[in-house]
């Protein structure tokens, strides 16, 4: 057995280091409304993140921050709880009770993981409510509102203006796990681009397959992966890869290319160093999304059923911080406007 | 035991180098040395001899500092000291080359020298000039820049001398320094070790082939059970005594009685070949007969194909030409285990890394080699029980020294793990008994009662192939030696009016095969 | 002490110093980053209610499937570290088949579990094909093949996959329900349903016991663990049970997700529980590779994984720091057992010394031994 000496030693170093990192976001628990002043409501949400939680910079993060505004605003007591990478069913089901037998209502799943989970867990407790991000396949369960968004429009966007601003007719995709969802983004983004110009060519590329999500938080393989891009000839890449995204930038700047960002606007949140080659960000509103959702429940209702979040209610879109593509904002505008009358029907499968 | 020479008379202090009162040591239940009192001189050749567990190696350990000693004192050179560690030893002048040598293959001779003693004479041209007169002032024979793997076996060790000395050394202690050489490497080391004695450096020999002892050392020392029972003057005692002195009681020899060989020829080896990939066979054209009761020895250099004889009679090597046939059933193409359960039993050269399970218990080691047959196997099923049951008879029968079957086969002495081999082999009927080196690194004892279990099964009408590279037990045993040299049989002898010299010569080509 | 009350408490004070040893490690840490230690073990240590002992139960299922599939390759000094691929080939072909359907209820059923079993070791029996033919490590080889089993069920996933409308995650067509694998409750309530599956695993560790003690093959393949060179020189062909070993290993792997698959999920999709393989490592490790141990490791697992997941509510902590009780354990689960396994040798060294000393004085030799004829000096 020594040869299995070795390998548990390994193997325990292994497990930490995993358990010291993923330790290392916990430390910014919900945002406690400490001002004095500070409305108060005896209503309790309990807020179930996806893998990466709080912190991520990313998804997570920006449900958080809708989260956060409406604490600050009607005085909510929150509770988070975060998924563990590769865990059981059982486990998100559990958190979802966790929250459901202490008080929680109304409780928020982020991210198309929970979908069967709060399908189970809103059933045995059918007079508690749920919400579920990125997911619209509970739309008849009475006790759950699903908050989707139309990622494809706010990426075609994104797309178009990226085949306006390349000056090699090249640009590039990068995917964090190639799941439905992020195929989403490359469809829009890729209609974007052949909607300006139909030559430009479209590189795509995914980080990880599912099972392995690591595509989300891994920045060593999105540079990777963008430097590729870059030294091909691409000199503008979108990346929908959270985390990942980080190394897209850092790639970006080191090829002298652009980067399009994604979720949040990324010129304010990523590193100073890399700001000046985010050209714009593709804006997916999960902050709005969960305030909006808090907001009714605080003025007494609880919604229900699927609601879309598009171009039309600003649920996506794009940024311009930075003022690298102030220029063509007419242009983007009269897409979205096509978009919004329906006049232009995005596609959601590449 | 009538020749035992005189106590050493008391010495003047300077001319002892090593002085060992009273050195006690004992493991919770076990008494590893008690009363252990020994006087090396200055510039002699000391032995000290005792069966395997006798507490030799416990001793040699006390005195290089990897084990403090309970009780007793060691004076080096008159003064005591306490040796805590290697490092202390080292300093006081102390350096041990062990049985299983510490080099690294793939580092030069001047590199293996200075690892680790890169302070005495750095790592250049002085360490070289240092190793160079080492060498030369012992006649060690030492290339620096040669790499270690390049090295024969009598190199690597002159090497390890070196690497000792090279550390200042005065008192230098050998493990079983012959076990691993052929009888002219012996030879040599015994010139070496007569070069460093006359340069005023004390040797202590450890070793239980006292045939060399008696022809190499000035005193012996024997050890038994823990504790210095004599220290002798070769010049008044025989191999015999000495062995006595050992174990403390009467000592068989290995000869055989009357012939028992038959016309009935049980194992037919014809045109047995090993290709190499580079160049020269591993085995040449190898052919030979053994008889129902016959004993056929196999000598030679090791190294020369007796590994790979035994390993193509048992099906163990890929790539054999030529044919094996036992009983007249032609086994050239069946597996090894298809070769056993037809009649051989193995005793293997290495009986820890071939013989057994060294972490299993001994009834499990029974059953190894033998799972495809009662009394390991009852319904196509492990019978644990009864090879508990055949377990106890081989330790009964083959004076197996053990509690019980249950005890780990690593717990055993080196004998008594070789009886356990004997006594297993021997189970299932064999008709074919190959044994490999047997009595290798095992005590007196053990030793007498193998030879015995050997002579036995040729009594029974088993055919014995016998590998040894001890030439008295070949000539003792064996009704026919066949002397094998890179991989060819180049000779057959007659125990019966070969000396070891003889056959010592046609082992290394240099002699004329009677 | 007898020799058997000896061993035996030997073998229980390995895990119990090492469980010690763990906890304490622990609330160092939770105590150095300023959380209340009192409360995590507080809520760690509660006793279960039935549906959290539920879902203990049935996570230690598929956890205790890892752990012998990994354990068949470690008695055999084999490193299967592609468990983890394995089960994914194979629970994503027993989706695939159960959800075809082909055969009728539980004809499907056992058609796909066989389909399970009969990947997973095809999957590892190129590793154990490679390591006999050509000397490929193990190690390395069943670590590459994680990888392509990742990638070639997600290519295979998204042409397989059946789209819920709305719905974000990819799956296999649901298992019909006449083939699904029926549960029993422990108690009352949604959420107490243990899988049926439980005794396929049960039943696994009794043959995993019986064929590695009771079988020549068996004790073929704890030789060749212990020793090739024994192994070989006894008659044992270290390639074929190299080749078997890593079929067996790789079959017991191909079930590793199936309890979940016919007991909750009925489709392998992209949220399947993934790592398990690399769970199982730890818990074969912890569990000395002997299937009580085994079974003992994977409930510790799955009681901590379960007791954790409320933490970051209830206390405020994350339940990570489990992952770092876990971790520890099996490092020190590994060094107290080597601890104990040398005192344990040496002790028995002792004893066969001790039961030597006290016996008369060894007979001389055997009935030759008279011949008066020296040794040549």
């Amino acid at each position: 057995m020594r040869r299995s000496t070795r390998l548990a030693a390994l193997l325990t170093a292994g497990i930490l280091s995993l358990a010291v990192t993923a330790c290392g976001s916990d430390n910014n628990k919900a945002s406690d409304p400490g001002a004095s002043n500070a409305p108060s409501s005896n209503i309790n949400v309990g807020m179930a993140y996806d893998v990466g939680g709080r912190g991520d910079q990313s998804f997570n993060d920006s449900a958080a921050a809708g989260l956060d505004q409406a604490v600050k605003e009607f005085g909510m007591k929150p509770s988070e709880s975060e998924a563990t990478d590769g865990e059981a069913e059982t486990a998100r089901e559990e958190r979802l009770r966790t929250f459901a037998d202490n008080g929680f209502d109304p409780i928020i799943a982020v991210g198309f993981a929970y979908a069967d989970a709060v399908k189970k867990v809103s059933a045995e407790y059918p007079e508690l409510h749920f919400a579920i991000i990125d997911d619209a396949s509970l739309a008849d369960v009475p006790n759950v509102a699903s908050l989707v968004f139309a990622e494809e429009q706010g990426s075609f966007l994104v797309g178009a203006a990226a085949a306006l601003k390349t000056k090699t007719d090249h640009v590039g995709f990068i995917g964090g796990v190639e799941t439905p969802l992020i195929q989403k983004f490359q469809a829009g983004y890729a209609a974007g681009v052949a909607a300006v110009n139909p030559d430009i060519k479209v590189d795509v590329t995914y980080l990880t397959q599912v099972p392995d999500f690591s595509g989300f938080g891994d920045p060593a393989k999105g540079k990777t992966a963008a430097q590729g891009m870059y030294d091909a000839g691409a000199d503008i890449v979108y990346h929908a890869a959270g985390g990942s995204g980080g190394g897209v930038f850092e790639a970006a700047k080191e090829a002298g290319g652009l980067a399009i960002g994604v979720d949040s606007d990324q010129y304010e949140t990523a590193d100073p160093s890399v700001k000046d080659v985010i050209m714009t960000s593709m804006l997916k509103n999960v902050n709005v999304a969960v305030y909006k959702y808090l907001a009714e429940v605080n003025g007494g209702t609880f919604p229900a059923g699927v609601t879309t979040y598009d171009l039309k209610v600003d649920g996506v879109g794009y940024s311009t911080s930075g003022g690298k593509i102030d220029d063509i904002v007419p242009d983007l505008d009269a897409f979205k406007q096509q978009i919004i009358d329906g006049t232009i029907v995005v596609p959601t499968t590449p | 035991m009538s020749s035992s020479a005189p106590a050493p008379a008391p010495e003047d202090q300077r001319s002892i180098a090593v002085r060992l009162r009273g050195i006690g040591k004992r493991f919770p239940g076990v008494i590893a040395n008690d009363d252990v009192n020994i006087d090396v001189k200055r510039g002699t050749i000391h032995a000290i001899v005792g069966e395997n567990g006798a507490g030799k190696s416990t001793l040699m350990k006390i005195l290089y500092g990897v084990q403090p000693p309970d009780s007793g004192t060691i004076e080096i050179n008159g003064e005591v000291v306490t040796l805590s560690s290697p490092a202390d030893a080292i300093r006081a002048g102390v350096g041990m080359v062990f049985q299983h040598f510490m080099l690294a293959d793939n580092f030069t001779v001047l590199e293996n020298v200075v690892l680790g003693a890169e302070k005495l004479h750095g790592v250049g041209a002085a360490a070289r000039a240092e190793i160079m007169r080492i060498s030369d002032a012992y006649g060690l024979d030492v290339e620096p820049d040669r790499l270690v793997e390049e090295l024969g076996v009598g190199a690597r060790q002159r090497v390890e001398i070196l690497k000792v000395l090279f550390r200042g050394a005065r008192i230098i202690i050998l493990d079983e320094p012959t076990a691993v050489l052929v009888p002219h490497e012996v030879d040599e080391l015994f010139t070496n070790l007569r070069g460093l004695k006359e340069e005023g450096l004390s040797v202590i020999f450890i070793s239980h082939k006292l045939d060399e002892v008696l022809s190499v050392a000035e005193e012996i020392t024997v050890i038994r059970r823990g504790t210095t029972v004599k220290t002798v003057d070769p010049a008044g005692v025989t191999a015999r005594q000495l062995a006595e002195l050992m174990v403390g009681s009467e000592l068989p020899s290995p000869s055989t009685e009357t012939s028992t060989v038959t016309d009935e020829v049980l194992l037919s080896v014809q045109h047995l070949g090993l290709p190499s990939p580079e160049g020269r066979p591993l085995l040449n054209d190898i052919s030979f007969d053994i008889h129902r009761g016959e004993i056929l020895g196999i000598a030679g250099v090791e190294g020369n194909g007796q590994a790979e004889l035994v390993e193509a009679i048992m099906g163990m090597r890929h790539g054999v030409t030529g044919s094996v046939r036992l009983s007249g059933t032609d086994l050239s193409h069946v597996s090894t285990r298809d070769r056993r359960e037809s009649g051989i039993g193995y005793i293997p050269e290495d009986r820890q890394r071939h013989g057994l399970l060294l972490d299993s218990p001994l009834w499990e080691n029974r059953i190894l080699g033998h799972q495809g047959r009662p009394p390991s196997v009852k319904h196509g099923l492990i019978d644990k029980r009864g090879a508990r049951t055949d377990t106890q008879r081989i330790i009964e029968q083959y004076d197996v020294r053990t509690p019980g079957p249950d005890v780990l086969a690593r717990a055993l002495s080196g004998g008594n793990q070789q009886k356990l081999i004997v006594g297993r082999e021997m189970s299932g009927d064999p008709i074919l008994l190959i044994a490999s080196h047997p009595t290798r690194g095992v005590d007196v004892g053990a030793q007498a009662a193998i030879w015995d279990h050997i002579k036995d099964a040729r009594r029974k009408g088993l055919a014995v192939l016998l590998i040894s590279a001890d030439l008295d037990e070949l000539i003792g045993l064996s009704d026919r030696i066949e002397v094998i040299l890179r991989g060819r049989l180049v000779g057959a002898f007659d125990p019966g009016d070969v000396t070891p010299e003889q056959l010592g010569s046609a082992m290394t080509g240099a002699g004329d095969p009677a | 002490m007898s020799p058997r009350a000896t061993k035996f408490l030997l073998g229980i004070a390995a895990p119990v110093l090492a469980l010690v040893t763990a906890f304490a490690i622990t609330s160092l840490v939770l105590i150095a980053a300023g959380d209340p230690a009192g409360e995590v073990w507080g809520q760690i240590l509660s006793v279960p209610e039935t549906r959290k002992l539920t879902n203990i139960i049935n996570n230690a299922t598929v956890l205790y499937l890892s752990g012998l599939a990994v354990a068949i390759g470690f008695r055999m000094n084999l490193f299967n570290i592609g468990v983890d691929g394995q089960y994914r080939v194979g629970a994503f072909v027993a989706a695939v088949v159960a959800g075809e359907a082909w055969l009728p209820g539980y004809l499907n059923t056992l058609l796909a579990v066989a389909a399970a079993i009969l990947c997973g070791a095809a999957w590892a029996g190129i590793a154990g094909l490679l390591r006999a033919t050509r000397g490929v490590s193990e190690v390395i080889s069943t670590i590459m093949l994680n990888f392509i089993a990742t990638s070639l069920v997600a290519f295979f996933l998204r042409k397989a996959a059946v789209r819920v409308e709305g719905s974000n995650s990819l799956g296999t067509k649901v298992i019909p329900e006449g083939s699904r694998i029926p549960s029993f409750s422990i108690g009352s309530g949604p959420g107490t349903e243990v899988y049926g599956f439980l005794f396929v695993a049960i039943f696994a560790g009794f043959a995993f016991w019986f064929v590695l003690n009771k079988t020549r093959f068996g004790f073929d393949l704890r030789a060749t663990g212990q020793s090739t060179t024994a192994a070989v020189a006894n008659g044992i062909s270290v390639k074929k049970m190299t080749i078997l070993a890593m079929l067996i290993s790789g079959g017991v792997a191909g079930l590793v997700g199936l309890p979940i698959l016919f007991g909750s999920a009925y489709s392998y999709g992209s949220t399947f529980q993934s790592g398990l393989g690399f769970a199982g490592i730890a818990i074969a490790l912890l569990g000395r590779n002997n299937p009580i141990g085994i079974a003992i490791g994977a409930l510790l697992f799955s009681f901590l994984n379960e007791q954790s997941n409320a933490l970051q509510i209830l206390v405020g902590v994350s339940p990570d720091i489990v992952a770092i009780t876990q971790g520890v354990i099996v490092l020190t689960v590994v060094i107290s057992y080597e601890i104990v396994r040398r005192y344990g040798v040496r002790l028995e060294q002792q004893h066969v010394a001790q039961a030597l000393a006290s016996e008369a004085p060894p007979p001389p030799g055997g009935p030759s031994s008279a011949e008066p004829e020296e040794v040549r000096a």
